[in-house]
């Protein structure tokens, strides 16, 4: 009898466990690079989305930048350590999709409903060679934000309205000179994602989008990086820190000692919060013409993943995507819409409403470019932070600097081929 | 069972355990260091076989192949000037870093060689630095040095100074990490070089004291002959050390201005996580192992017979 009751309560158990197993929940592990307010909004999303797909438990791991992911996913794919999903800037995922490491979103994107909710930009910055291969989730465009005390204190009665290099250095060097002797500048030395903008501005590239044409050694590119380096090492109108280390230019801007920062709109959030109501965001300079581009990431999932993973990885993409996620995002950060629907939804028009700057982005939107992503430009990006720092110094002749350095990322394009 | 045949399977018994304990007894010494020798094996000879094979292969992590490309890998970075730069500037910071931390150690550990309760605690503060995390003390003298806002520019300016380019110039961005790396080891350099002079007999100081030695004397013919053994210990790991520098310079400044600080190992580092060239990256790293292997035996032919180990 104690026989029978043993074997009664064992197969309890394995029928228990079986039972368990096959309702387990399918888990995406999730790799990100958002922390502080980023974080806290993508958790958000995470857990409504957790809530409204109960067999769905999304992994995150906050594993550092854009460049520290694409590190570690190279790393991670040989070892066989991979997520299922991961955020992908949107330069940089060629180098995957080339590779045959990331899934064809092609066929899920279409029979999805949220491609047609999409804004033209955001399903382009998506497509690799004709594909899908990242759905959008934080895209972005460089803006121009400044500091309203400051230049209250360096004497501007009205609001400057800097619209060319030369207006722009005019207001620099007015600041720097009024206040200087307090260790303000008048603008930050501009970062990576600021420089493409500046050269677009001045109605070039580094790498046309299209054609794939290298134009680093294009002559209004020459001019415009001749601009950029003249800010730090000849007017002095800008901290050289900020050339060494892009992180302590928006330092010196969020404590207070820098007039003008040209930088992501996804840096608004935390700009508000250090800055409050001194800080004012206005579109990007247009030197030649009015040209941004658009920066930011994507979420691309794995193809190494399981089937039934990946499935479920989609839908959290297209989760994160949807109007009503998309609009806690970019209320909580200033990251653009990228959902036609977005605005439409009370936290996106409430943060319309009383956040002025965070409107700046979306208006520039008509004049908004994609960039370009082959693998080549994961080493142009790279090495272009010695080419920048040569010039920006003065240690190294601009011209001289880009000839060579289009030069050896032509060598490059054709070794990645 | 009979007697004759318990007598006969004795022996065969007693062989059997006599041949089992001396085969024991032999691979006892084998056995205890084979945990040792597989770790080594394992996170060392074989990943220098695996980089030494990896060099000769292109590779970039993603790609299911790594055709084999002979010594192309070798050639290419041979051909680079940034190669070029990073051996120069890694041999500058060598050069400079070693005597100053290896002088720079003895002087001040011929003073705490004293057991008194002020020497006491300096050895401990000067130790200090040794064992704080590398990327704390790199993160704090980022700050220091910062031209802007910076406490050294603060100070310098407060004095009616300029402001000076710690971070940006290519020479002073150098001279700072020598100066924060040598800061980081001197403890510990320190408190080998006491050991070091501890050992010298006292009788030796007696003798040149009676013979009316001047205490420079004194320290250049007693003192640096009988540490040589502890010098020669110090060089080889401070080489080392210096050819392998990595952390205070990623955090400091990524091998900038411009290159001016970039490293044997930083351009490890880059070729292989930033840009993904793994058979480059390799070849890089069998090219430093060669040149460390290169050093090693330059010290010990012109250094070598110059130690010794007995007074």
């Amino acid at each position: 009898m104690a026989s029978m009751g043993r074997n009664l309560l064992s197969a309890s158990a394995i029928a228990l466990c079986a039972a368990s197993a096959a309702a387990a929940d399918v888990q995406v592990e999730f790799w990100h690079s958002f922390g502080g307010g980023g974080g806290k909004a993508l958790d958000t999303i995470i857990a409504d989305f957790e809530a409204a797909n109960p067999g769905i438990d999304i992994v995150t791991e906050h594993v550092g930048n854009y460049n520290d992911i694409v590190a570690k996913l190279q790393a991670a794919i040989p070892a066989n350590r991979a997520p299922d999903a991961v955020i992908l800037e949107v330069t940089r995922y060629g180098l995957f999709a080339d590779s045959g490491v990331l899934l064809d979103l092609t066929p899920y994107l279409d029979a999805d409903p949220l491609k047609a909710d999409l804004f033209d930009f955001a399903r382009e910055v998506g497509v690799y060679e004709g594909k899908n291969y990242i759905v959008p989730f934080n895209n972005s465009t460089p803006v121009m934000y400044y500091n309203r005390e400051i230049m209250e204190r360096a004497g501007f009665a009205e609001e400057p309205a800097p619209k060319t290099y030369d207006d722009l250095l005019a207001v620099s060097k007015t600041v720097t000179e009024k206040l200087g002797g307090e260790g303000i500048y008048g603008i930050a030395a501009p970062g990576q994602f600021a420089r493409w903008g500046l050269i677009m501005s001045n109605d070039s590239d580094l790498i046309d989008s299209v054609s794939g044409e290298i134009l680093i050694d294009a002559p209004n590119t020459i001019d415009a990086y001749k601009w950029m380096s003249s800010l730090v090492h000849e007017h002095k109108v800008a901290s050289p820190d900020g050339v060494t280390d892009e992180d302590l230019g928006k330092d010196a801007f969020t404590a207070g000692k820098v007039a003008i920062n040209l930088g992501s709109t996804g840096s608004y959030g935390g700009y508000v919060k250090a800055l409050g109501d001194k800080l004012e965001v206005r579109p990007m300079p247009c030197n030649k013409v009015c040209r941004v581009p658009i920066g930011g990431a994507g979420i691309g999932i794995l193809a190494s993943a399981e089937k039934e993973v990946q499935e479920a990885a989609y839908k959290f993409v297209s989760f994160a995507a949807s109007a009503e996620s998309n609009a806690k995002w970019f209320a909580a950060t200033g990251y653009m819409p990228i959902n036609r629907k977005t605005a439409e939804q009370p936290v996106a028009a409430e943060a319309l409403a009383t956040q002025p700057g965070i409107r700046v982005a979306i208006d520039q939107l008509p004049v908004a470019k994609g960039r370009p992503r082959p693998p080549v430009v994961t080493w142009m990006r790279s090495t272009g932070y010695d080419m920048w720092q040569a010039m920006a110094l003065g240690q190294r002749p601009v011209e001289e600097t880009l000839t060579d350095f289009a030069a050896r990322t032509r060598e490059e394009a054709k070794r990645s081929q | 069972m009979t007697a004759g045949q318990t007598d006969t399977a004795r022996p065969a018994v007693a062989r059997r355990p006599f041949a089992g304990r001396r085969l024991l007894r032999r691979a006892t010494p084998y056995l205890f260091a084979l945990p040792l020798l597989l770790f080594i094996a394992v996170f060392t000879y074989i990943p220098i076989a695996s980089s030494l094979n990896l060099s000769l292969r292109e590779w970039n992590f993603l790609r299911p192949d790594k055709p084999f490309v002979g010594l192309e890998n070798y050639r290419t970075l041979l051909s680079q000037r940034e190669v070029w730069n990073a051996l120069r500037v890694t041999v500058i910071f060598a050069v400079i870093s070693v005597p100053l931390r290896l002088g720079l150690a003895l002087m001040i550990a011929s003073y705490l060689v004293r057991e008194t309760l002020p020497s006491r605690l300096l050895r401990g503060a000067l130790f200090l630095p040794s064992v704080t995390s590398t990327v704390s003390i790199a993160v704090i003298f980022s700050w220091v040095f910062a031209t802007d806002g910076g406490l050294m520019n603060a100070a310098l300016t407060s004095l009616g100074g300029p402001k000076v380019p710690w971070m940006q110039d290519p020479m002073l961005a150098l001279c700072v990490l020598i100066a924060v790396n040598t800061w980081k080891q001197l403890g510990y350099d320190v408190i080998i070089y006491i050991a070091g002079l501890q050992a010298v007999p006292p009788e030796l100081y007696d003798a040149a004291a009676v013979d009316g030695g001047r205490r420079w004397h004194v320290f250049r013919r007693v003192t640096v002959p009988l540490v040589m053994p502890t010098t020669y210990f110090l060089l080889v790991i401070a080489v080392i050390e210096a050819f392998q520098v990595f952390t205070i310079v990623d955090v400091m400044t990524r091998g900038g201005p411009a290159g001016a600080t970039d490293m044997l190992v930083n351009m490890l580092y880059r070729v292989g996580f930033t840009l993904f060239d793994i058979g480059q990256g390799s070849a890089l790293a069998v090219l430093l192992f060669l040149l460390l292997i290169g050093l090693a035996l330059v010290k010990s032919r012109i250094l070598g017979r110059r130690v010794h180990y007995e007074a």
